[in-house]
């Protein structure tokens, strides 16, 4: 029967051509729009290693180029901005908070493993109580740290697999340069600041230690407030802070705000490319519908002879069906034959499993897209009486 | 002739009605889909409010300083670079030099307000076109003098003030007074050039003048005498910097930086790594785009329109019977598709008008003034023509080769 049907269509390929192509395309569009998807939906769902409620986060920007000034008023501004009864934490960070769109990167070897590339976030101890970090293995930055040889860095799970593999992490030395080294301390089982809809990536924390800078100046402060501190108190905080740091600009907004609009960032690509597939989509399945039914309309005879030497109505509907099914098959194979070249080749760097599934996923579309076209006009053409069918011939 | 091709058309249509839903519904959401996108990109790219005459605008907002160890240094110029290199150029006609917009905070009743703030001179406001709902630019005179005074936006009079008249009045961001004595429609934001909330005298930033390094965060934007001069300035401007980079060659670093008009100057950063120029690169790719995702909605309409037309094989066989000529055939097929696309296209404008007013005031882009004008309807027609020659052609070839002898039996294979 199957085998049968495929002789029909082969025979018919030239007027089915058409029809093959339009699958073949749809089944690319819908490959593409769903592997964007399905990876975005992916990353969402993995932890994000820290809380962002009631967290705001204060952007400083100075006027002038002398550090040695800012670096004294930032001290002053962090110890202001702890004295508040409505801050519980509060810690200076470099411009790379939690979804904010800057990115600092270093690379880091061990032994064999060379410039493994990694986020660096320079951070104060109190970071890990306002963002909520959970340390697996080791322990966060202390007290004890400020006599320490080398410079102790927390990394992330990702981080560990990349330098060390299954070996243990705490108290490995990381060279910085000739002179110096970092010894991990400790190690977070996720931290993915970036974006929500990003994968995670190395990363490390380094600790900062504003007694010995002299250099460097930390543009990024984030405090974790009590619960009901509103636009009244962040107008009190920003007078005072800029009694302080006199002609700075100092740019205040919440996590959850920053989180928003990053998160818009890929959802309105999604949305428009997901209405524009849609679209696509929609249209082609029409199109099918409608060219189906002209085509069973034109073999109204065929079904009619049929019919008359015992067909039973089923049959043919299942007959129908099946073709529409077939020349689906034909479309899909075209375009497996290129969609496959992407896990395969590893085009984009996804990995391979979120290629595998949009494939089958764009796959059972198609068929249920050609299933549900098909249904109306076969059942109409099992609806023929032979004796019309063959009386009008 | 045509009058008749046009009747059989309509009449054509009305007998199939699902038929003339689908191609419709094919066709109008398909140029409805191109029309956002075109409307889009006019909005980014084209003449807008307050770029209007942007056949003479050129920009300056980027600058890159190469190393030759490797290092690179990329973003806005300074000021510095601005007024010393870029205000020597004798060509253009007048030259503005503005800060990129910083984001300041203010509070009014217990609400904050999230305002971008921009510093810029007095040429800003004569070489740009804003629209002005009361009161005035700040004058050559108030910029010497770095008096506090602002121009603000629509949006900020009516959330600081009320919808109350703001000129003369106080606005208070960043702990710093202004007296607001202007009051301009709403830029939309991706006008990266000229947007802001609030605009004040770019003098009030003047500890940024005495900073010689090359990098800062300003922009410039030049206006030329007439467009034909555009490629004079950028010809000048290349012999600047050729100059610039003699001087800075002891430095052991090769200075890059170019004025483009918008979409030159998106071109550049995005796909010219910051040098090259890649305005035509980026066409191409654009009408690939759109190309590719015609081609699905077209084969679809050409699936339809063969069937459609095998319906009528007796009718053509008749004509060709009576001596109709292939090409006469053709002709009228075309003519007919065409008469489909345009009506899909009529009814596709109606649908994007719809689309645009959504996309206006869902606020995904801030003040976004998405809008269909002459340019975007030109440009759809030209599609809808493209679209219907391109689905109506070969259909119609298919037919014209029948045979009229089987065509009048009312069969074909």
């Amino acid at each position: 029967m199957i085998r049968h049907l495929f002789k029909l269509i082969w025979n018919q390929k030239k007027s089915n051509f058409l029809l093959i192509t339009e699958i073949f395309f749809s089944f690319l569009v819908l490959f593409a729009v769903l592997s964007f998807g399905i990876y975005n939906y992916h990353n969402y769902t993995k932890p994000l290693g820290f809380t962002y409620d009631n967290v705001w986060q204060l952007w400083l920007n100075p006027q002038t180029d002398s550090t040695a000034h800012n670096l004294a008023v930032q001290r002053e501004l962090i110890q202001r901005v702890k004295s508040f009864p409505e801050v519980e934490h509060a810690s200076l960070s470099n411009s790379n908070t939690p979804f904010a769109f800057s990115q600092m990167n270093n690379n880091l070897s061990y032994g064999g493993k060379k410039d493994i590339q990694a986020n660096v976030f320079n951070v104060q101890a109190d970071y890990q109580k306002v963002l909520g970090l959970e340390v697996s293995q080791g322990r966060w930055f202390g007290p004890q740290d400020k006599a320490s040889l080398h410079k102790p860095i927390v990394i992330n799970q990702k981080l560990k697999e990349e330098l060390f593999g299954d070996e243990e992490a705490i108290g490995k030395l990381l060279p910085i340069n000739d002179s110096s080294q970092y010894a991990v301390i400790g190690v977070i089982d996720h931290y993915r600041s970036y974006s929500e809809f990003d994968p995670e990536e190395a990363a490390y924390f380094e600790c900062i230690n504003l007694d010995e800078e002299k250099s460097y100046f930390w543009n990024g402060l984030v405090m974790k407030v009590k619960p009901g501190a509103g636009v009244a108190f962040e107008e009190k905080m920003v007078r005072e802070l800029s009694r302080i740091a006199k002609d700075w600009t100092i740019e205040v907004t919440t996590l959850e705000k920053m989180r928003q609009s990053k998160a818009k960032m890929t959802t309105v690509p999604m949305v428009a490319l997901g209405l524009v597939c849609g679209f696509l989509v929609f249209n082609v399945a029409l199109g099918l519908f409608g060219v189906l039914w002209y085509n069973i309309n034109r073999r109204y005879a065929e079904i009619g002879l049929r019919r008359a030497i015992g067909a039973s109505s089923k049959q043919i509907r299942n007959q129908f069906v099946g073709e529409v099914l077939v020349i689906a098959t034909f479309g899909l194979l075209l375009g497996l034959l290129l969609a496959v070249q992407f896990p395969l080749l590893q085009v984009f760097q996804l990995s391979s499993a979120i290629y595998w599934e949009s494939i089958a996923a764009a796959a059972f579309l198609i068929f249920l897209l050609a299933t549900i076209c098909a249904i109306y006009p076969s059942y109409q053409a099992s609806k023929i009486y032979p004796a019309v069918a063959l009386h009008e011939e | 002739m045509l009058k008749n091709y046009l009747k059989i058309a309509w009449a054509v249509l009305q007998r199939r009605k699902f038929f003339t839903f689908i191609s419709l519904f094919g066709i109008s959401f398909t140029l409805m889909v191109l029309m956002v996108v075109t409307s889009l990109f006019d909005h980014v790219f084209g003449p807008q409010m307050p770029e209007r005459e942007s056949d003479r605008l050129l920009f300056v907002n980027n600058l890159r300083e190469q190393f030759k160890n490797d290092g690179m240094s990329s973003g806005p110029p300074s000021y510095y670079f601005l007024d010393r290199y870029v205000r020597s150029l004798k060509t253009p006609e007048n030259i503005s030099i503005n800060s990129i917009f910083t984001t300041v905070n203010s509070y009014v009743n217990n609400k904050k307000l999230t305002l971008d703030l921009k510093f810029t001179d007095e040429a800003f406001w004569e070489i740009l076109e804003f629209n002005f709902l009361e009161g005035r630019p700040f004058s050559a005179q108030e910029v010497a003098n770095a008096t506090r005074v602002a121009v603000i936006n629509q949006n900020t009079r009516k959330s600081y003030f009320g919808d109350k008249e703001a000129v003369g009045q106080y606005i208070e961001v960043d702990q710093v007074k202004y007296k607001v004595i202007g009051v301009v429609k709403d830029v939309p934001a991706l006008r990266l050039h000229s947007y802001a909330d609030l605009w004040v005298p770019i003098t009030l930033k003047s500890q940024d003048f005495k900073r010689t390094s090359l990098r800062g965060s300003y922009f410039a934007t030049i206006k030329a005498k007439k467009a034909s001069d555009v490629p004079k300035i950028k010809d000048e401007y290349g012999q600047m910097m050729q100059q610039l980079n003699k001087q800075v060659s002891k430095e052991d670093k090769e200075v890059h930086s170019y004025a483009d008009n918008i979409f030159g100057t998106f071109a550049r950063s995005f796909l010219g790594g910051g040098t090259k120029d890649k305005s035509t690169f980026l066409y191409m790719i654009l009408a690939g785009a759109a190309f590719l995702f015609m081609l699905l909605p077209t084969i679809n309409l050409v699936n339809i329109n063969i069937s459609r037309i095998m319906e009528r094989s007796s009718e053509i066989g008749v004509r060709k019977a009576f001596g109709a000529s292939s090409k006469t055939i053709i002709g009228q097929f075309v003519v007919e598709n065409i008469f489909l696309t345009l009506l899909g296209g009529m009814l596709g404008f109606l649908i994007s008008a719809g689309v645009l007013e959504i996309i206006n005031n869902s606020g995904i882009i801030a003040y976004a003034d998405l809008g269909l004008n002459l340019r975007v309807f030109a440009w759809g027609l030209l599609l809808c023509l493209v679209f219907g020659l391109v689905s109506g052609v070969y259909p119609a070839f298919k037919m014209s080769r029948l045979n009229a002898v089987e065509a009048l039996k009312g069969g074909s294979k």
